[in-house]
């Protein structure tokens, strides 16, 4: 007798039948969701490099904090020593301002240190310092890919 | 025959041969037309023929569902006009914006329209949670279409989300910034969720044209495939949540294949499960023509006239052109996020993903949890005491977190008091 829903009987083919259907179709569906994610995920980005010339040292004077804009970082520079600090909130990604005794979050409110360490709000980190280096042409480097401890310096 | 022309036109129009086969009933003038013309008819078929007096009064459900369904559909048609002008680039978006509100004829019309309604929509999908909760009307066997109902709450959210980076202004810009940051916070996928929601490391054009095809066709569709789940579960569901009273001696569960045998059914019952028509006493009930429909018309006509009367007096915002170097102090995300956004400025972990989540969660699983049939259909019923009230008390903290957001946040997201004169935004140092 065959098997149907009415007589629920379990035979050997319609089994390994049901299994294999089954099988294939959760491996198909598996490989469905596993390519669609892929496809969204873009192999080529055109976002800015992430190294950029700040200009030449003697561009910034002694003790400055240089904000600047385009790639929202500060440029410190004290004596011959160069350091560049992440203006981009370690929170939730807003830029900070400079204010009377290190740096302010408007966004949601963390203040940061003079060395960007967190004195205040929701901030989960430091702002980050990222590696300045000397170019070949005579200008000050800087990597936003590569972040550094705070003592790090560029001496110039 | 004294009918006026139109009524005899139609008349004429409907018993010719074109006219029947497009209507097939007519205009019902017998009670047996009017049951076919409900059951006929593709529009009409998601309703029942015959309705609960009950469903007709304005207090039973205030129309919340019904009128974010007309949101729903006045978002769709002034959407797809403003498709018409508007570029997903981030070059040309808030230029479009500018045509539509200054050169288009009738584009600040749509824009503004579509802005309120959509405010509207999400208000009226929240107090729609609400209504359905403190009316107990997620209980069996009605728990999976408030599962639904979550899965709309949360479509919602997230075309409202969606939209607003569009405009590419200034607003737009920082949401969609610290919206995308909250992302990355979730636990394990957090930063590959970002990546992937944005196209890249930042916000730019690819995660425009994402969000942008999330805006017009994804979220929509799923939203209206949702939403005819949803409409057409409440009918397989027994219509609207009854309270337990009046509904006694409803069948509860009726096995596959099996007819019950403590009543007479006639074939319009070989249905499985509960039926409107089971176990209420016929004339509590009412044709749907014209009673229902005729309330359904009217909600339609109060629900545009709003959304017209907001669009003519208040314009939708548009800030400046998005800068990504200066966020806008302090940045506030639109009314119905600020709740998120002042729970955000605690932590962005627990106030960002594990309360909303954990929230989320147990909202779906609410149905599960409460399964005592007690309180069902009646506003905040003396049984589910303890219910409502953890439900209110939750609700309360987001309201007042949302009153904070919104009036005691002032730059550098600190404290202020409204009453006082704000100190203006310090500008750019």
């Amino acid at each position: 007798m065959k098997p149907s829903p009415l007589n629920p009987q379990v035979t050997r083919r319609g089994f390994l039948g049901l299994t294999v259907g089954w099988v294939a179709a959760t491996f198909a569906g598996m490989a469905a969701a596993a390519g669609a994610v892929r496809f969204l995920v873009p192999n080529v980005l055109y976002e800015p490099d992430q190294r950029f010339k700040a200009g030449r040292p003697d561009d910034f004077a002694d003790g400055s904090i240089t904000f600047i804009a385009d790639e929202r970082v500060f440029l410190l520079r004290r004596g011959n020593t160069f350091r560049c600090l992440s203006a981009v909130c370690t929170h939730l990604g807003c830029t900070v301002n400079q204010a009377a005794h290190g740096y302010h979050c408007p966004c949601h409110g963390s203040t940061f240190n003079a060395q960007g360490q967190v004195t205040g709000g929701p901030a989960p980190r430091a702002l980050s310092w990222f590696l300045v280096a000397l170019s070949k042409d005579g200008k000050i480097l800087i990597d936003k890919s590569q972040t550094v401890p705070a003592d790090k310096y560029l001496v110039v | 025959m004294n009918a006026p022309l139109p009524t005899r036109l139609w008349r004429w129009f409907e018993q010719t041969r074109v006219g029947r086969s497009i209507f097939r009933v007519g205009v019902p003038r017998s009670q047996l037309s009017r049951a076919q013309a409900m059951v006929s008819s593709f529009l009409l078929h998601l309703q029942p023929a015959k309705v609960h007096r009950r469903t007709l009064r304005p207090a039973t459900t205030l129309g919340l569902g019904l009128i974010s369904l007309y949101l729903f559909a006045i978002l769709a048609i002034t959407g797809v006009l403003l498709m018409f002008y508007y570029v997903p680039s981030t070059e040309r978006a808030y230029h479009s914006m500018k045509d539509l509100q200054y050169v288009v004829s009738a584009g600040l019309l749509m824009r503004n329209m579509h802005r309120w309604a959509a405010q509207l929509m999400v208000a009226c999908v929240m107090l729609h949670l609400c209504r359905v909760y403190y009316t107990g009307a997620y209980k069996r066997p009605r728990e999976f279409n408030w599962l639904i109902g979550i899965g709309l709450f949360l479509v919602t959210l997230g075309l409202s989300f969606t939209g607003y980076l569009l405009p590419w202004d200034q607003l737009a810009f920082w949401a969609i910034t610290v919206g995308a940051n909250i992302a990355s916070y979730a636990p394990l996928v957090g930063p590959k969720l970002k990546f992937l929601l944005l196209g890249g490391n930042q916000v730019g054009q690819e995660a425009l044209i994402r969000f942008y095809a999330l805006h017009v066709i994804l979220l929509p569709t799923v939203a209206a495939f949702m939403v005819a789940v949803h409409i057409w579960r409440v009918r397989k569901d027994g219509g609207l949540a009854r309270p337990e009273e009046e509904a006694e001696d409803t069948v509860e569960e009726i096995a596959v294949g099996q007819l019950p045998t403590n009543k007479s059914y006639g074939l319009m019952e070989l249905a499985h499960g509960t039926t409107p028509q089971v176990g209420i006493a016929q004339e509590d009930l009412v044709f749907s023509w014209p009673h229902l429909l005729f309330r359904e018309i009217l909600v339609f006509l109060v629900v545009l006239a709003l959304v017209l009367c907001l669009a003519i007096f208040w314009n939708a915002p548009l800030e400046q052109f998005a800068n990504p170097i200066h966020p806008p102090n302090p940045a506030k995300a639109p009314w119905y996020f600020l709740g998120l956004q002042e729970m955000v400025s605690y932590s962005a972990f627990w106030g960002g993903v594990v309360v909303p989540g954990v929230l989320v969660a147990v909202l779906a699983l609410v149905p599960y949890l409460d399964r005592k049939r007690v309180g069902i259909g009646r506003w905040f019923a003396r049984e589910r005491a303890l219910a409502n009230t953890i439900f209110s008390v939750v609700l309360f903290a987001l309201v007042v977190l949302t009153i904070i957001g919104t009036f005691f946040r002032g730059p550098n997201w600190s404290w202020q008091v409204p009453w006082k004169d704000v100190p203006a935004a310090k500008e750019e140092p």
